[in-house]
Order: structure tokens, then sequence, then C-alpha cells
């Protein structure tokens, strides 16, 4: 049980860091269109998951 | 300056603050930010003591990070299914066996309350089924403003709907209740307002004849077998079961870990031959599309700490309760949704814990209280500034017209619903036969 735990943990660290690289991404796809507004919107969507991944023990 | 007043001035400079960036910006997620940020700088004004706004403004990002990685695990679930074919199949097998409009119709209705009974989120039920029953009602003849409403109702509905209702769990969990007895306290007034709303939303729609919807779905995929489209759903379904029937023997994967399972096994069960590039894209497509609704939901958090951490949002809870009992009773129906569409599930924190309080002070049956408080609640997911679901349905749906008219239309089940719930908190004694 402590294995599949720590398991889901390192999980869901990876999905964490692979949302906030589709959100990098997504951000210089559409980074000809954005307004200030979605780049603001961006940078502290961004915010959460990368110290999602930052904050792994 | 007394302390209550300076709250209320933080309020007042709160709403303000979000009007105006409303309209400057207009846009809503970033108008809380801005709202949430104004806030706490005044709040450290008014009340110094109240430490670093920048500590509770990022902590706020983290209120709903739940919630996002939830949209976007459950939104790659569903178009890496929908990719595969599955739900065009299903569309045309409902349409090819169900020829009574009424009867479709409940089939669709109920079949929503699946996902969000389970989950306790009418978010999932939108992600999981809104697909396939905005392409039926749309053959159906209904209009499209009332299929967002149909949607939007439903879901709501599903996250009242037992086993699994978050609103009456955080309130049984604040008044130390057992969560036993609600079942159907809050089932036979979800499905008769279920079934009301089936009758206003179907009556006067003209279906198209079976064989002309079947000419306009998309043909049915090649390989596509009924395993292919059952062993996803019965995945995500069983998953959800295994959590709710032996939490004991499994370790706890979280809703967006269940759905990154079941997006690997649909793309296990794909006929389709599809390329790690093309699940690639459907990934990078999946984000732009949930972009919107991830900024919202966490926007909406860094405003709830920013109230909380000021006393705003206990102000108008204590405010509220401190009302006389005919005005709480007629109030309710109105402060709750509004309260919900502010606080999403912290409602029933600020709003619900300290009713459910007051109601066994005066000797009413707070389980018939409870059940129908949590029936109110969730009427307020289409209200702003969070609006998550009805804004989930218009996505759905791609409705585009008047926010103001889908509110309109859909007031009437509401009403019907809101009702119900009234007449259960004022009589809840004549209702404890049903637990």
């Amino acid at each position: 049980m402590v294995f599949f735990e720590q398991l889901i943990h390192i999980l869901y660290f990876v999905m964490a860091g692979l949302i906030a690289v589709s959100l990098f991404k997504s951000f210089f796809r559409r980074k000809k269109n954005n307004g200030i507004v979605f780049d603001i919107m961006y940078a502290y969507c961004l915010i959460p998951f990368i110290l999602r991944i930052l904050y792994i023990k | 300056m007394s302390m209550t007043m300076a709250t209320f001035i933080l309020l007042l400079v709160m709403i303000a603050t979000f009007i105006l960036s409303s309209i400057k910006l207009k846009s809503p997620d970033i108008s809380m930010v801005v709202a949430a940020v104004v806030l706490a700088i005044a709040g450290l004004i008014a009340f110094p003591d109240l430490g670093s706004p920048v500590r509770y403004l990022v902590e706020g990002l983290f209120v709903n990070l739940d919630l996002a990685m939830l949209f976007i695990a459950a939104s790659i679930f569903v178009n890496i299914y929908s990719n595969s074919g599955a739900v065009s199949t299903i569309t045309r097998g409902l349409v090819k066996k169900v020829k009574n409009k009424w009867i479709l119709m409940s089939v669709l209705g109920l079949l929503m309350l699946i996902p969000g009974a389970l989950t306790g989120a009418g978010s999932v039920s939108i992600f999981v089924l809104g697909g396939l029953v905005n392409t039926v009602l749309a053959y159906l003849g209904i209009s499209k403003k009332k299929r967002t409403v149909f949607i939007f109702f439903f879901a709501i509905l599903s996250a009242a709907a037992p086993p699994i209702n978050l609103w009456t769990m955080l309130m049984t969990a604040q008044a130390n209740m057992p969560y036993v007895g609600f079942t159907w306290l809050l089932l036979i007034p979800i499905l008769i307002a279920g079934a009301f709303a089936i009758i206003f939303i179907g009556y006067g729609a003209k279906p198209s004849t079976t064989e002309n919807i079947l000419d306009e779905l998309p043909p049915e995929t090649e390989g596509m077998t009924w395993w292919r489209i059952v062993i996803p759903v019965a995945t995500i379904v069983g998953l959800f079961l295994l959590a709710l029937w032996a939490p004991w023997d499994i370790p706890v994967l979280g809703l967006p870990l269940m759905f990154v399972i079941a997006a690997i096994v649909a793309m296990l069960c794909n006929p389709k031959k599809t390329s790690a590039k093309g699940y690639l894209s459907i990934l990078d497509d999946t984000m732009e599309q949930v972009f919107p609704l991830v900024a919202n939901v966490l926007s909406i958090g860094v405003l709830q700490s920013a109230m909380a951490a000021t006393g705003v949002r206990g102000l108008i809870g204590s405010t509220f309760v401190g009302l006389p009992l005919i005005l709480i009773y007629c109030l309710i129906i109105v402060i709750g949704p509004i309260t919900q569409g502010c606080f999403n599930y912290g409602c029933s924190v600020v709003l619900g814990g300290p009713l459910i309080f007051m109601f066994n002070t005066l000797g009413m049956d707070v389980t018939v209280v409870c059940a129908a408080l949590s029936l109110i609640f969730p009427m307020g997911d289409c209200l702003p500034p969070s609006r998550i679901v009805g804004r989930l349905a218009c996505e759905e749906t791609k409705y585009t017209e008047s926010y103001l008219g889908f509110l309109k239309t859909a007031l009437l089940p509401m009403i019907v619903l809101g009702i119900m719930a009234v007449i259960m908190i004022v009589k809840p004694a004549s209702f404890a036969f049903l637990y």
C-alpha cells in the first residue's frame, strides 16, 4: 500500500509537470493573438503547477 | 470604526473593483484576481496584523487546483474517447433503438445523473456525457438554449444526487452529524425536478425522422465493437465504485488520476491507428479548450482566499444567519445560489453550517434541512462570478447568445426544485419518513 501511495504521489508530480509544459506550449501557440490579459492569466495559472512540481518530498 | 463596519467597507471595495475591472478588462477571470489583490491590500491597510497578502493570494491558487486538474484530466479522457469514434457510435445506437422522444430524453437525463452522483461534481457529468446528450437533443429538434439548460440542469442535479453530495458532506462534517439517511431525501426531489425539466424542455420540440437523423450523424467507425465502447467507460465507473465501496483496500487515486487511467484504456481500445504525435496534438488541443476554465477556477480560488483572510466571507455568512426566521425562509432560495456562485462548495461552510446549528437550536429535523439546503446550493452553479457548470454547459453546446437568456430559460425548472427545497426547510418533520 505504501509503495502504491508513493507511486500515486509521483504520478501526480509527473501530471503537474506535463500540464505545466502543455500550458507553456499553448501560451506560445496562441502568442500572436494574445492580449495582455491572456498573458497574465497564463502566468498565474502556471504558478500552482510549477509550485506543485517544486514541492515534492 | 468597528470591525464589522471596516469589513463591510472592504466588501464594497471588492465589489467596486470587480465591476470596474470587468468593464475595463472584459474578462471576469482576471477581474476576480484584480479584485482579490485590491481587497488584500485594502485588508492590510484596515487590519495591519493580517500578514503578507502575497501568502494568501498564492494559497488561493491552490484552493481549486484539484478542480483544475480534474477538468484537464477529464477533458483528455473525453477527447481521446471521442476521437476513437465511440461517442458517435453510441449516439447512432441510441437513435436507432429508442424511437420515443420522451423516453429518449428520460434515458439521457438518468444517464447524466450517474457520473455526477458518483463523483459529486456536476462538471464530470458534462465532460463524460455532455457531447452525446447535446448531439441527440439537437436531432430531437430542441433549440440550442434549451439544450444548454437540459445539460446544465441535469449536471447540477447529478452533483446533488446521492451517494456523493459534497454540500451535504461538508455540512454534516461541520455539525458532527452522520452522513446517513439522505438517499431518498435527495433522490425524490431530484427525480421530480428532472421529470419537470424534461417536460418543460421537450414540449413543442419536433424531432427529425430516424433516417434523417442517422444521415446527419457521423458514420460508424470501422472496427468499433461494443467492448471497445464499454471498456473505457466501465474503467472509470469501476474506479469510482471501488473508491466508494472499498476505500480501505485501495490507495487513494483521486479523480484526475482515475480519468488518466481511463484515458490510457481508451487509447488501448481505439480501433483507429493513431500515432503518438496524433495523441500529442489531442493533448495540446485539450489544453487550449480547457484553459479558460482552468483560469476561471484558479481565479475564484484567489478571490475566495482573499475574502476568507479579510473577514468578508464571514461577514456575509453571519449577517444572513442573524436575520429573522421568516426572512431566512424567503431569502434562502436567492441567497443560497448567490453564495454558491461566489464560493462554490464554500457556501456550505459559510451559510450551511451556521444554518444547521440555528435550525438545530429551534428543534427542527436537521437531516431534512441539510438535504434541502444541498438542493438549493447547486442552483448557483450558473451564477457569476464562478458559474462553473453554467459556463461548461454553454461551451458544450457552443451557446454564444445572451447568458441572461440562458438563465431566464433555466429559471423555471430551478424554481420547481427551489420550492420543493423550501417546503422541506419550513416543514422538515413532514419529510422525516423518507429516512
